[in-house]
Protein backbone atom coordinates (compact mmCIF):
# COMPACT_ATOMS: atom_id res chain seq x y z
CA UNK A 1 0.00 0.00 0.00
CA UNK A 2 1.38 3.40 -0.91
CA UNK A 3 2.47 5.67 1.94
CA UNK A 4 -0.07 8.40 2.69
CA UNK A 5 1.03 11.99 2.28
CA UNK A 6 0.45 14.47 5.11
CA UNK A 7 -2.72 15.86 3.52
CA UNK A 8 -4.17 12.35 2.97
CA UNK A 9 -3.25 11.38 6.52
CA UNK A 10 -5.07 14.44 7.89
CA UNK A 11 -8.10 13.72 5.70
CA UNK A 12 -8.16 10.10 6.87
CA UNK A 13 -7.98 11.22 10.51
CA UNK A 14 -10.84 13.64 9.90
CA UNK A 15 -12.96 10.89 8.31
CA UNK A 16 -12.25 8.48 11.16
CA UNK A 17 -13.12 11.15 13.76
CA UNK A 18 -16.39 11.93 11.91
CA UNK A 19 -17.31 8.23 11.78
CA UNK A 20 -16.47 7.83 15.45
CA UNK A 21 -18.67 10.77 16.36
CA UNK A 22 -21.52 9.35 14.27
CA UNK A 23 -21.16 5.97 15.96
CA UNK A 24 -21.07 7.60 19.39
CA UNK A 25 -24.23 9.58 18.65
CA UNK A 26 -26.01 6.49 17.33
CA UNK A 27 -25.03 4.63 20.50
CA UNK A 28 -26.42 7.51 22.56
CA UNK A 29 -29.77 7.42 20.73
CA UNK A 30 -29.88 3.65 21.19
CA UNK A 31 -29.17 4.09 24.91
CA UNK A 32 -31.94 6.65 25.32
CA UNK A 33 -34.31 4.34 23.49
CA UNK A 34 -33.55 1.62 26.06
CA UNK A 35 -34.23 4.03 28.92
CA UNK A 36 -37.28 5.86 27.63
CA UNK A 37 -39.20 3.36 25.51
CA UNK A 38 -40.42 1.39 28.49
CA UNK A 39 -41.16 4.47 30.56
CA UNK A 40 -43.12 6.30 27.89
CA UNK A 41 -44.61 3.88 25.40
CA UNK A 42 -47.27 1.68 26.94
CA UNK A 43 -49.03 0.08 24.02
CA UNK A 44 -47.81 1.24 20.58
CA UNK A 45 -50.66 3.09 18.84
CA UNK A 46 -51.22 4.47 15.37
CA UNK A 47 -49.03 7.46 16.05
CA UNK A 48 -46.93 9.08 18.77
CA UNK A 49 -49.46 11.06 20.80
CA UNK A 50 -48.59 14.26 22.65
CA UNK A 51 -48.54 12.54 26.03
CA UNK A 52 -45.88 10.11 24.79
CA UNK A 53 -43.90 12.91 23.17
CA UNK A 54 -43.93 14.91 26.40
CA UNK A 55 -42.84 11.86 28.34
CA UNK A 56 -39.98 11.23 25.89
CA UNK A 57 -38.84 14.86 26.12
CA UNK A 58 -38.88 14.71 29.90
CA UNK A 59 -37.08 11.40 29.85
CA UNK A 60 -34.24 12.70 27.68
CA UNK A 61 -33.90 15.99 29.59
CA UNK A 62 -34.11 14.29 32.96
CA UNK A 63 -31.45 11.75 32.09
CA UNK A 64 -29.14 14.47 30.83
CA UNK A 65 -29.67 16.45 34.04
CA UNK A 66 -29.00 13.30 36.06
CA UNK A 67 -25.77 12.66 34.18
CA UNK A 68 -24.61 16.25 34.66
CA UNK A 69 -25.53 16.19 38.37
CA UNK A 70 -23.66 12.96 39.00
CA UNK A 71 -20.66 14.07 36.93
CA UNK A 72 -20.56 17.38 38.81
CA UNK A 73 -20.84 15.78 42.23
CA UNK A 74 -18.19 13.21 41.38
CA UNK A 75 -15.83 15.93 40.18
CA UNK A 76 -16.38 17.76 43.48
CA UNK A 77 -15.57 14.67 45.50
CA UNK A 78 -12.43 13.96 43.47
CA UNK A 79 -11.32 17.57 43.85
CA UNK A 80 -11.86 17.49 47.62
CA UNK A 81 -9.97 14.23 47.84
CA UNK A 82 -7.03 15.78 46.01
CA UNK A 83 -6.65 18.66 48.48
CA UNK B 1 -1.57 -5.51 7.03
CA UNK B 2 -0.76 -7.60 4.00
CA UNK B 3 -3.72 -8.81 2.00
CA UNK B 4 -4.43 -10.04 -1.50
CA UNK B 5 -6.02 -6.76 -2.54
CA UNK B 6 -2.80 -4.89 -1.83
CA UNK B 7 -1.24 -6.30 -5.03
CA UNK B 8 -1.73 -4.02 -8.04
CA UNK B 9 -5.12 -4.49 -9.68
CA UNK B 10 -5.83 -3.63 -13.31
CA UNK B 11 -6.12 0.12 -13.49
CA UNK B 12 -3.53 0.59 -10.73
CA UNK B 13 -3.55 -0.01 -6.95
CA UNK B 14 -6.27 2.60 -6.38
CA UNK B 15 -8.84 0.67 -8.47
CA UNK B 16 -9.47 -2.17 -5.95
CA UNK B 17 -10.10 0.19 -3.02
CA UNK B 18 -13.48 1.70 -4.01
CA UNK B 19 -14.78 -1.87 -4.44
CA UNK B 20 -13.48 -2.83 -1.02
CA UNK B 21 -14.94 0.31 0.50
CA UNK B 22 -18.33 -0.46 -1.06
CA UNK B 23 -18.17 -4.04 0.23
CA UNK B 24 -17.38 -2.87 3.77
CA UNK B 25 -20.21 -0.30 3.62
CA UNK B 26 -22.75 -2.89 2.47
CA UNK B 27 -21.68 -5.38 5.14
CA UNK B 28 -21.75 -2.73 7.87
CA UNK B 29 -25.23 -1.67 6.76
CA UNK B 30 -26.42 -5.29 6.76
CA UNK B 31 -25.10 -5.77 10.28
CA UNK B 32 -26.77 -2.55 11.49
CA UNK B 33 -30.09 -3.66 9.98
CA UNK B 34 -29.83 -7.06 11.66
CA UNK B 35 -29.08 -5.52 15.04
CA UNK B 36 -32.00 -3.14 14.63
CA UNK B 37 -34.40 -5.96 13.78
CA UNK B 38 -33.17 -7.94 16.76
CA UNK B 39 -33.60 -4.98 19.09
CA UNK B 40 -37.09 -4.16 17.78
CA UNK B 41 -38.14 -7.79 18.11
CA UNK B 42 -37.13 -7.83 21.76
CA UNK B 43 -38.93 -4.59 22.59
CA UNK B 44 -42.09 -5.33 20.58
CA UNK B 45 -42.37 -8.87 21.88
CA UNK B 46 -42.62 -7.41 25.39
CA UNK B 47 -45.24 -4.87 24.37
CA UNK B 48 -47.43 -6.94 22.10
CA UNK B 49 -47.25 -10.58 22.99
CA UNK B 50 -48.87 -11.56 26.29
CA UNK B 51 -49.36 -15.22 26.81
CA UNK B 52 -48.16 -16.92 23.59
CA UNK B 53 -51.03 -18.77 21.94
CA UNK B 54 -50.91 -21.42 19.22
CA UNK B 55 -50.44 -18.68 16.63
CA UNK B 56 -49.92 -14.90 16.42
CA UNK B 57 -53.42 -13.37 16.63
CA UNK B 58 -54.63 -10.37 14.62
CA UNK B 59 -54.45 -8.01 17.61
CA UNK B 60 -50.81 -8.90 18.24
CA UNK B 61 -50.02 -8.45 14.56
CA UNK B 62 -51.54 -4.96 14.49
CA UNK B 63 -49.65 -4.14 17.67
CA UNK B 64 -46.38 -5.32 16.12
CA UNK B 65 -46.88 -3.19 13.02
CA UNK B 66 -47.61 -0.15 15.22
CA UNK B 67 -44.66 -1.04 17.40
CA UNK B 68 -42.16 -1.03 14.54
CA UNK B 69 -43.48 2.29 13.25
CA UNK B 70 -43.59 3.89 16.72
CA UNK B 71 -40.08 2.60 17.40
CA UNK B 72 -38.82 4.46 14.35
CA UNK B 73 -40.84 7.56 15.31
CA UNK B 74 -39.47 7.42 18.84
CA UNK B 75 -35.87 7.04 17.66
CA UNK B 76 -36.29 10.05 15.41
CA UNK B 77 -37.92 12.03 18.20
CA UNK B 78 -35.10 11.25 20.62
CA UNK B 79 -32.52 12.11 17.98
CA UNK B 80 -34.12 15.50 17.41
CA UNK B 81 -34.44 16.12 21.14
CA UNK B 82 -30.78 15.26 21.71
CA UNK B 83 -29.76 17.61 18.93
CA UNK B 84 -31.79 20.38 20.57
CA UNK B 85 -30.20 19.68 23.95
CA UNK B 86 -26.69 19.61 22.48
CA UNK B 87 -27.21 23.00 20.92
CA UNK B 88 -28.57 24.38 24.19
CA UNK B 89 -25.89 22.74 26.35
CA UNK B 90 -22.58 22.18 24.50
CA UNK B 91 -20.98 20.67 27.65
CA UNK B 92 -23.05 17.53 26.97
CA UNK B 93 -20.73 16.33 24.25
CA UNK B 94 -18.00 15.83 26.85
CA UNK B 95 -19.83 14.52 29.87
CA UNK B 96 -22.92 12.67 28.63
CA UNK B 97 -21.32 11.08 25.61
CA UNK B 98 -19.62 8.24 27.53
Amino acid sequence: MAELGEADEAELQRLVAAEQQKAQFTAQVHHFMELCWDKCVEKPGYRLDSRTENSLSSCVDCFIDTTLAITGRFAQIVQKGGQ
Amino acid sequence: MEASWSSPAPGGPGAAEPQLQRFVEVEAQRQRAQLLVHHMTELCWEKCVGKPGPRLDGRAEVCLVNCVERFIDTSQFILNRLEQSRRARPVLSESAAD
